[in-house]
């Protein structure tokens, strides 16, 4: 699974962090360092949608 | 016009003389508070990820009660609470931050949904054995969550209670105390408190010796070489208790009300239980836990034509925020269904609330047992709101479920 930010929605909520700080990485702003394009590792794929739900902004979204 | 929050008619309804200070004084120097209030969303957004706003206010107080002699008993207290993450900046924050995240990751709480259900209807069977009038806020708001952080760092049951007697007194200690007529109930806390150190450490030290499936183990447990000292665990589990308690009865109180308030809505809710979880967002948003969280000035700052000094407070107005037109439309109304909904009342930026999934879970399934084990709920007299300037809190919520 691989996901992606749109960094012009994100607003830095930081809620997918909170989630999962290893796969939803913030830069010292607080904004989500994901990039546009991120492997998820294999079992974690939960967790990940769990991260992107969470998002108030809809910032983040499986490619 | 100088804006006071504590007066009985704000504390019913901040709203309006939110509005107010919005349209014509969204950076406002309050007489009445010693602060500078921020009440638009943008605003406060910016404020919290600007570094000339520090989270760093305990230490310094400490430091200069230190300076004046023996320490006392409130001095232990403070250095207790001074180690807090959220009464930190970087670095200090950043590593007490990365080393709690791994404890609150989704799956471990996502796992913890039936027992927060189990623990939810345990509550609701008390209240439904009850008749007449009775208050949400003592009988379920209020002590749900203690039993579930309680039962989170794998205390024993019958502890329970204790919890919360030590969370009301790091209430009263953390946001300190005004007048000498409290004084005397400032020192009964601070006996509390060292009762709730003591026993905090001896929680600890089992879980050492036993790590077990629980919270408590979970932030133990590092493969790194970095890890959290016994007192950082002692003052963790404190944090979590104070940051974890009032904030979650007031969501569950707030939200509840609301639905009250607004029987189309509830009846909505009622019709489509998909609706739970945007819909608890929503009643964050519309009257959530937290009305306002400070800051202090490390550094001069110009904010809407405003010099705002070093050494001075902020108060970052979330409940005003949430309720900002410039970014919210029609942002008076309650609408369950709002989409996108990025309210901030879990924060934003470094320090956003790390419990939020937990809170999220807890007010979705108190929220969503309540509406459907309580058909015929009620409002049975109109609730009396605490003075309070951080928190926005009901003392009781009196209801009938039939
Ligand atoms: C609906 C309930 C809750 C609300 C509205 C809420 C809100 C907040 C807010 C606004 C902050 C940011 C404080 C700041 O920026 O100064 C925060 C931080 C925090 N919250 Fe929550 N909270 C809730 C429940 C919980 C729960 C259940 C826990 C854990 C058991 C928790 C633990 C924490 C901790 C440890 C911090 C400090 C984080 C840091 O400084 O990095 N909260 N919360
Ligand atoms: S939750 Fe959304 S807005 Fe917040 S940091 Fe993550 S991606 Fe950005």
């Amino acid at each position: 699974m691989r996901i992606t930010v749109d960094s012009t929605v994100c607003e830095a909520h930081g809620q997918c962090g909170v989630v999962d700080m290893d796969l939803f990485p913030l830069d010292d702003d607080g904004y989500s360092a994901v990039g546009p394009d991120a492997e998820v590792p294999a079992g974690e794929e939960d967790t990940a949608l769990l991260g992107i739900a969470a998002c108030p902004v809809r910032a983040l979204r499986v490619l | 016009m100088t804006a006071d929050l504590l007066t009985p008619s704000a504390s019913a309804d901040p709203y309006a003389l939110f509005a107010t200070l919005r349209a014509e004084d969204p950076v406002h120097w309050s007489d009445a508070h010693r602060a500078w209030l921020l009440t638009r969303y943008d605003d406060v957004s910016a404020a919290f990820q600007n570094k000339a706003f520090s989270n760093d206010r305990v230490r310094p107080v400490l430091a200069r009660r230190q300076a004046s002699g023996e320490p006392t008993a409130a001095d232990r207290v403070l250095g207790l609470l001074s180690g807090w993450m959220v009464v930190n900046d970087p670095p200090v924050h950043t590593r007490l931050r990365k080393l709690a995240a791994g404890a609150f990751k989704g799956q471990r709480i996502a796992a913890m949904g039936e027992q927060i259900s189990a623990i939810v209807d345990e509550h609701l069977d008390a209240f439904l054995a009850g008749s007449g009038p009775q208050d949400l806020v003592s009988e379920v708001a209020y002590p749900l969550p203690a039993t579930v952080i309680a039962t989170m760092l794998g205390a024993p049951a019958g502890d329970r209670d204790r919890f919360r007697d030590w969370s009301d007194e790091l209430a009263l200690v953390a946001f300190g105390t005004g007048g000498a007529a409290r004084a005397e109930r400032h020192e009964r806390a601070l006996r509390g408190l060292q009762e709730m150190d003591a026993y905090f450490r001896e929680l600890v030290a089992r879980r050492r010796a036993e790590p077990g499936e629980d919270m408590l183990s979970a932030l133990m447990a590092r493969e790194d070489e970095d890890r959290l000292t016994d007192d950082e665990l002692v003052a963790m589990c404190a944090l979590l208790l104070f940051a974890g308690h009032e904030t979650t009865t007031n969501s569950i109180a707030n939200a509840t009300l609301a639905l009250l308030r607004h029987p189309e809505q509830l009846a909505r809710l009622r019709a489509d239980p998909e609706l739970l979880a945007p819909a608890v967002e929503e009643l964050l948003r519309f009257d959530g836990p937290i009305k306002v969280l400070n800051r202090w000035v490390v550094a001069d700052t110009v904010l809407g034509g405003r010099t705002i000094r070093a050494g001075q407070r902020v108060h970052l107005v979330l409940a005003s925020a949430n309720r900002d037109p410039a970014k919210f439309a029609d942002p008076d109304v309650l609408d369950l269904a709002r989409s996108p909904n990025p309210h901030i009342a879990f924060g934003k930026g470094i320090h956003a609330c790390i419990g939020a999934q937990l809170a999220r879970m807890e007010t979705r399934v108190a929220v969503g047992r309540i509406v459907e084990r309580l058909p015929g709920l009620s409002l049975e007299q109109e609730p009396v709101w605490k003075d309070a300037l951080a928190s926005r809190s009901m003392e009781t919520l009196v209801v009938r479920h039939s």
